[in-house]
């Protein structure tokens, strides 16, 4: 007779509520210098102050962030929190005004107070937290119901040399409105940029959303996208990002009736030291709705690629058509790319597919081209802008396309 | 105009092309047949400049050029052209695009302006409907979704938008019906004149029927071991390749 030894190794925290100290320097600043904020917000601030501390900063210890090392690139941040500038054109029928004067809205307020998914989805939320502690910033756009806007709206957002910066963007298009919106980033100096963006898509609307992300290689970017979207309403995003030291654009989509759609794109193109980090969730809550993740990145140098993509459909979401892809392409060997595709399925009655992909470019394009007189350079240029046009194949605006292929040129002629 | 003086080439360490000598003058078409492995279709990479091939000896000479040194585009604007005998699909690029980038990458190297626009259209029409192909067609990406004949009828229409004087015809006949093969073949006669030249490669005889060569070369075992006029084509056609080793 044997008897076994059962060791009980003591459970091994994943966090480093250590690093949360540095970032936190700043609070007692920032907080003396906001009065007349609602107790909500008040009770927000301080319940997500609480959950950060015992969080820190993520680390790759963190199943969500196990490819993408944020803490060496941020820890030097704190003393001050910085105010990003948002500007925009007027466009006639939407309403644009700054966050802390739509506080009374209430389904601003609904949007704010959201918690965001924990840990064991892929959209880890510590620095949703961390943008709640330092809220302040940000942008509310609002689309009344059945208007039909057809002029993109077009954001700049600016952030300075030198700091730690948060804000938000909180969007609901109503009923059957349309709405496009460009954001543009290509802030020049080092900061950490730590954005979040609600989106609240009524039955039938449409949102364009399409974010070019160019901001100066010693930046970092954190994006954290949530998203509803109601009964046949349509998400339709491009993520097109050239920029930043690290960036990680993270997006959790809730298709929440029947007949939603998503359609998440993204174009990463990296070089040198970069590290663009694409991580998705989509939760598929209603039947028949409809989404499509597709994103392609081009690694050249030592750049590093993440992509975390995972589509949850819940057990009352029958017939949902769900769609995954990503694709990268190596240019040079020190080149790295990581990616974890995911399906989590309860309901029996779905089409759902996902793959992944991580390749060079291939010879026989290559050698057919030159053999037509193409130089090696440009039969390259070629098959990358083809590789990536895909993604912006949804992008109805032709002035639009246009401007995003010339980045795509003027990234390869750099 | 294409001269190969004693070609050696290997693959991966394994010699394929055993000496080959080759002459073919201006405005002459000069056909290659010979059995599967006997190194045809490596003969037309070299030529070409395809990476992935060790040339070890000899030379080949483009207008008295040596043009082994050169890379594959540098070749096509000395006036080269390979038509494949599979040619490629190249998902994303729009065949006019492609054909426009193709000639302007040509012109440039050429120390020539870009073509003007409307010339390339004007250019590009005519050469479709004298091969049959569709405005459709144009718009597609290179080869992709394209049937076995209209690949190869796309090689021709390449060939014809790049004129190039020399063009190496790789096995073009293969998979075709007699239909198709009447349109590619008028395509090339269309473009055969006193300065242009042609080496048509083939297994068959069925091609030479349609373009007629001026000469017939037998190639085994990576050299050229028979030279004659077009009876050469209708005698292999009898005797086959029994008494050639590959």
């Amino acid at each position: 007779m044997t008897t076994a030894t059962v060791t009980k190794f003591p459970e091994k925290s994943p966090y480093q509520p250590d690093t949360a100290e540095g970032i936190l320097r700043a609070y007692d600043a920032f907080v003396a210098d906001i009065d007349d904020q609602p107790q909500w917000l008040v009770d927000l601030r301080k319940s997500s102050l609480k959950e950060f501390k015992r969080r820190g900063i993520p680390t790759p210890r963190i199943e969500g962030w196990k490819f993408t090392n944020l803490l060496p690139l941020v820890k030097g941040y704190g003393d001050k929190v910085g105010q990003i500038k948002v500007s925009h054109d007027k466009v006639d029928g939407v309403i644009i005004a700054p966050l802390m004067e739509m506080l009374d809205q209430d389904w601003v307020k609904a949007a704010l107070s959201e918690d965001m998914p924990p840990l064991q989805h892929n959209t880890e939320n510590t620095l949703w937290h961390l943008g709640n502690i330092y809220l302040r910033d940000g942008i509310v756009i609002d689309v009344p119901a059945n208007k039909e806007i057809k002029k993109p709206l077009e954001l700049l957002t600016s952030a300075a040399d030198g700091a730690f910066f948060t804000d938000r963007m909180v969007i609901r298009v109503q009923k059957n409105a349309r709405l496009t919106i460009v954001e543009d980033h290509w802030s020049k100096g080092t900061f950490w940029k730590n954005r979040l963006t609600h989106i609240v898509l009524e039955p039938g609307a449409k949102l364009t959303h399409i974010r070019m992300q160019d901001d100066s290689d010693k930046a970092v970017y954190t994006q954290t996208t949530n998203v509803h979207v109601g009964r046949d309403a349509v998400y339709d995003a491009v993520a097109f990002c050239t920029g930043a030291a690290l960036s990680r654009n993270q997006v959790r989509v809730t298709l929440d009736d029947t007949g939603a759609q998503c359609h998440l794109n993204g174009a990463n193109l990296l070089r040198g030291e970069q590290l663009g980090d694409t991580t998705i969730l989509v939760e598929h809550r209603a039947p028949h709705c409809q989404s499509n993740q597709n994103i392609r990145t081009v690694l050249d140098g030592r750049a590093h690629g993440v992509f975390q993509g995972k589509v949850h459909v819940h057990q009352p979401a029958q017939k949902t058509d769900g769609y995954q892809l990503s694709r990268a392409l190596i240019l040079s060997e020190g080149a790295e790319m990581d990616t974890k595709p995911e399906l989590e399925i309860y309901a029996d009655d779905v089409k759902c597919s996902h793959g992944a992909t991580t390749g060079q470019l291939d010879q026989e394009p290559l050698f057919y081209m030159q053999s037509r007189g193409i130089d090696a350079k440009s039969a390259k240029a070629l098959l990358i802008q083809a590789f990536i046009a895909e993604v912006f194949e949804n992008i109805k605006d032709e002035g639009l396309k246009t401007s995003l292929e010339r980045k795509v040129e003027a990234w390869l002629k750099q | 105009m294409l001269q190969i003086k004693n070609l050696h080439a290997s693959i991966d360490g394994k010699e394929i092309l055993k000496g080959l000598t080759l002459d073919i003058p201006d405005g002459q078409v000069h056909a290659i047949m010979g059995p599967n492995g006997s190194g045809k279709s490596t003969l037309s990479y070299v030529i070409a400049g395809r990476e992935g091939y060790e040339v070890t000896g000899g030379q080949i000479l483009l207008d008295g050029q040596d043009i082994m040194e050169m890379a594959p585009e540098e070749r096509a604007a000395a006036g080269l052209f390979l038509a494949f005998q599979y040619p490629v699909e190249i998902p994303g690029v729009a065949m006019t695009m492609f054909l426009k980038t193709a000639i302007n990458s040509i012109r440039k190297q050429r120390g020539e302006g870009e073509i003007d626009a409307l010339d390339f259209l004007k250019l590009l029409k005519k050469k479709q409907a004298e091969l049959g192909m569709s405005d459709e067609m144009m718009k597609r990406a290179v080869n992709v979704g394209f049937s076995g004949g209209e690949k190869k009828r796309n090689e021709v229409l390449q060939m014809a938008m790049l004129e190039p004087r020399m063009a190496v015809l790789d096995e073009t006949d293969s998979g075709l019906d007699i239909d198709a093969l009447k349109v590619v073949a008028d395509g090339v006669n269309r473009l055969r004149n006193e300065k242009r030249s042609f080496l048509v490669i083939t297994h068959y005889q069925r091609l030479l029927d349609y373009i007629k060569p001026d000469v017939v070369h037998v190639m085994a075992a990576g050299k050229i071991v028979k030279t004659g006029g077009p009876e050469l084509a209708a005698e292999l056609e009898k005797t086959g390749y029994a008494g050639y080793a590959a």
